[in-house]
Formats: structure tokens, C-alpha cells, sequence
């Protein structure tokens, strides 16, 4: 029975990773493209990139989760509760994601830029053979913070009715009331998650480290 | 802050003129889609013993899940659950996510006038918990507002106490607790955080005897009454069947030995 009670709260691992393998890549590319808009475009493109960043920031991801599931999906596409909560999350994530993007970019400096463009290269060529080899090494350690919001905030589709972690852990404390049992079976799995991601990107950061940044 | 709003309303507007523009081929009514696809999705909140909760292998288990299998057995289709937070429940009725919940739900007014009831399944009282050693005196519920008092968000009990007391000015709105779930209340009761946790009286019942250390001192009927199964607004010909049933569960004795079973001391 005890046996049980753990594989019922793990199964919820492989929701809690699926989720997260969705909204980061997908917050990842999103994000990117606004950041290089917003850092190398013009004053509309600009603008549009800063105001999306502001009201993505600014929305509680549980709301975006509502809308997208409760109040567009069926009408436009129809989205399972997965697919609308990853994507909800991973559309919050992106905009996290194009301000530490754009950090990155910045970083960088413009005299790399403008040094691309004396020998000859487009500005797309500059930025993906200049800039962004070296923007998104620096990106690295604040972006695995992000990883591991993004991990944990996966919980939140659970108000979707997908049976993750935390989810599971709700159903058993309610019916063996042993919460700290159970939620304490969560917080470990999570923990492991996290460590493990964490450990995997400073592994990254490390290997792919330049030796004018130490 | 304001930006937000704007562009949640703008949102709205968007996906309403979107189903406005919607439709498409669809089944002459949701019974019939239903019985063509041959499933019917439900959604509970299965965190609620013993209404409806998950065994340790994750097995839903409870009264409500059992009468809704057989329900969905008499109408010969599949069943297939859908588990969601309680809260969440009669949103997914409303966008169409599922076809009914069952969740022990009373009826009330506020609900009503977005989605339908089914005939009532069974009539529950509430209860007022406390923890042993607890030396106040509830003779009357209105004796409740003396103290801290809990209840779980959004159910007919938080509106009884928040239309009554806290209206009146009886009970200060910061000694009302309010809770996403029964258990989690009735475990901060037992730790002294509460004073009184307003519940339905079987799940108290319940709760109380397999936490121990807690006591119902008092039961009726305040706000809760039938329970019911919820099933989208204006759909008549799931209500008539679902009700059908009902009233061939109940008239078999079904519906009573299922209380026997889960509600029996």
C-alpha cells in the first residue's frame, strides 16, 4: 500500500517534466525573437516587443492559464488541458526569458557589432556568428534560474485538471490524511528535478565557458 | 495593472466574437453527441471523502463516483473522468470542457443561473466542527460568530456564513477562514488555528473520526440540502436523462445502500 501511495505521486514526474520540456523550449524561442527584436529593431517593433514583456510579466500565469483553456481554446484551436496549460506557461516564460536575453545581449557591447560590420558582415550575420555565440554562453546562469521557476510553476496545471505532482499529492493527503507524508513526497521530487537541472546547466555554463569571460 | 485589464477585455471581446462567428457540424443535441461518441466525460474534485477521492493507487473511489458509474452504465456509454479542482468544475461545465460534474454540489441560486441541476441524489446537512477541549457554547449556528471560523472557498457554506454573518456584521470578515480544502481546514482546527470549521456533516463525519480529536457539535440544514449533479445550462435532454435515472436508482434502493456503504458510522 505504501509502495503505491509513491508510485501514484511519481507517475505525476513524467506531467511535471512534459510540461516543462513544452513551455521552456517554446518560451525559449519566443523569447529570443523578442529580445533581438527588441534590442536590434526599430522604434514600432521596439515598442511592441517592451509592451509584450510588460504585460506578460504582469498577468498572473493562473489567469493566462484560465483564458487560454477556459475561453479560447475550442473556439480557435482546441487545446487538451496539457497543451494549454505548457503553452500558457511557456508564453509567461518567454517574456522572462527575453529580459534575461536581452541582458545577455547587451553584454555583449556594441563595439562587437559595429567591428562585425567593418569586415563586411550583414547585421544577421553579425549577430548570429558574433553576438549570439557569446550572448547566450552569458545567458547560461540566470536562465537556469528560469528553468527552475518554470519547473516548479508547471504545479500550476493542475487547476486544468492535469494530474501532476502536486496534484496527486493533494488527492492522497485527502484520502490517508498523512499531508506531510505526502507533500513531502513532492517536495523531494521536485527538489531532485531542480538539483538535477541546476547541475546540468552549470555543467554547460562551465564546459562552454570563453576565456575572455572568467 | 491597468494595461492588464485592458488587454484581458480585449481578450474577451476577441474569442467572444469568435464563437459568435463558430459553429460547424454538430450532433442535434449534447445527449445525442454524447451517446454518438459514446462517452461522457465528468468532472469531479476528487480530494473529498467520502464523496469522491483516490484509493492509494489512484483509483477514484466514493459515493459520488460509484452512483455516476452506474448512471453512465444505464445511459450506455463510457465513463471518463476528468479530475479538477473543485473550483475549476463548474467553469469546464460552462466552456463545454466536460459534459456534467458530479461533486457533491448543493444547489444554490448563484449557480444556477450559469449551468443546470439534476434532480437531487441525496440531502446533506452541515455541521459545525470543533476541536476536544473546546469551551465555547454553539447552541444556535448564529453562536459561530463569536469565534474564528472556518470553510472552503467557494462552497454553500462560505456563502451561507459570508450572506449572514459576515453581512450583518456579526462575524468580522478576518475571523472567517477561508479554505481550498476541507481537510486542510479541518487539520488547522485540530492544531487550534480555527476555532469552528462549517463543513457538510457526512465529510466531517468522516473527517473527524479518521483525524480523531475533533467533534461535531452541531447538524442541520443551513445552507447545504440536495445535492445534485451539475450538467450545462439549458440542456434538457441530458437533465431528463440523467433524472430518469435517478429516480430509477432511488426507487431500486441503489442510491440508499450506497449511503449504507459510505456514510454508515
Amino acid at each position: 500500500m505504501m509502495g503505491n501511495f509513491f508510485s501514484y505521486i511519481l507517475q505525476g514526474t513524467a506531467i511535471t517534466v512534459g510540461v516543462t520540456l513544452v513551455a521552456l523550449p517554446f518560451g525559449f524561442t519566443l523569447g529570443l525573437l523578442m529580445a533581438l527584436v527588441h534590442t536590434y529593431r526599430g522604434t514600432i517593433l521596439n515598442r511592441a516587443a517592451a509592451g509584450y514583456s510588460l504585460l506578460m510579466r504582469g498577468v498572473p500565469p493562473i489567469v493566462l492559464l484560465f483564458i487560454l483553456y477556459f475561453i479560447l481554446s475550442g473556439k480557435l484551436v482546441n487545446l487538451s488541458p496539457f497543451w494549454a496549460g505548457s503553452l500558457s506557461l511557456g508564453i509567461v516564460s518567454s517574456a522572462y526569458q527575453m529580459e534575461i536575453l536581452r541582458g545577455a545581449l547587451l553584454a555583449v557591447g556594441g563595439g562587437q557589432m559595429t567591428a562585425a560590420r567593418a569586415i563586411g558582415m550583414s547585421r544577421l550575420q553579425s549577430i548570429r556568428h558574433i553576438i549570439l555565440p557569446q550572448a547566450l554562453r552569458l545567458a547560461i546562469p540566470p536562465w537556469s534560474n528560469e528553468a527552475s521557476i518554470v519547473l516548479k510553476d508547471s504545479s500550476l496545471v493542475y487547476a486544468l485538471g492535469v494530474p501532476e505532482i502536486l496534484r496527486r499529492a493533494q488527492q492522497l493527503s485527502a484520502t490517508t490524511q498523512q499531508p506531510f507524508l505526502a507533500y513531502g513526497t513532492a517536495a523531494l521530487i521536485y527538489f531532485v528535478l531542480v538539483f538535477a537541472t541546476n547541475r546540468l546547466l552549470d555543467y554547460l555554463s562551465e564546459r562552454t565557458k570563453l576565456p575572455s569571460h572568467p | 495593472m491597468k494595461r492588464t485589464v485592458v488587454f484581458i477585455s480585449l481578450l474577451v471581446a476577441v474569442s467572444l466574437v469568435l464563437a459568435g462567428c463558430g459553429g460547424g457540424s454538430k450532433a442535434a443535441n449534447h445527449l445525442a453527441a454524447i451517446k454518438q461518441a459514446g462517452t461522457i466525460k465528468v468532472g469531479t474534485s476528487a480530494d473529498y471523502p467520502p464523496f469522491e477521492s483516490v484509493d492509494a493507487s489512484g483509483n477514484k473511489v466514493g459515493f459520488d463516483i460509484e452512483l455516476m458509474t452506474e448512471i453512465a452504465k444505464r445511459l450506455d456509454v463510457k465513463l471518463e473522468w476528468v479530475d479538477m479542482p473543485f473550483d475549476s468544475l463548474i467553469a469546464a461545465v460552462q466552456e463545454g470542457k466536460i459534459d456534467a460534474s458530479i461533486s457533491a454540489f448543493n444547489y444554490s441560486e448563484e449557480r444556477d443561473q450559469t449551468i443546470d441541476f439534476s434532480d437531487a441524489y441525496y440531502t446533506s446537512e452541515d455541521a459545525f466542527t470543533v476541536a476536544e477541549g473546546f469551551t465555547g457554547a454553539i447552541v444556535a449556528p448564529q453562536d459561530v460568530a463569536a469565534f474564528k471560523v472556518g470553510v472552503q472557498t467557494g462552497t454553500t457554506q462560505d456563502s451561507w456564513l459570508t450572506d449572514t454573518l459576515v453581512a450583518d456584521g456579526a462575524l468580522p470578515e478576518e475571523n472567517l477562514f477561508r479554505y481550498d480544502r476541507v481537510d486542510q481546514a479541518m487539520l488547522d482546527l485540530k492544531n487550534g488555528r480555527i476555532d469552528v470549521m462549517m463543513s457538510d456533516y457526512v465529510p466531517a463525519q468522516a473527517l473527524a473520526k479518521q483525524l480523531g480529536g475533533l467533534e461535531i457539535v452541531y447538524h442541520g440544514v443551513l445552507s447545504s440540502g440536495p445535492i445534485n449533479i451539475v450538467i450545462p445550462d439549458a440542456d434538457a435532454e441530458l437533465q431528463q436523462a440523467i433524472n430518469a435515472i435517478i429516480k430509477q436508482l432511488q426507487d431500486e434502493g441503489f442510491i440508499d445502500q450506497l449511503a449504507v456503504k459510505y456514510f454508515a458510522e
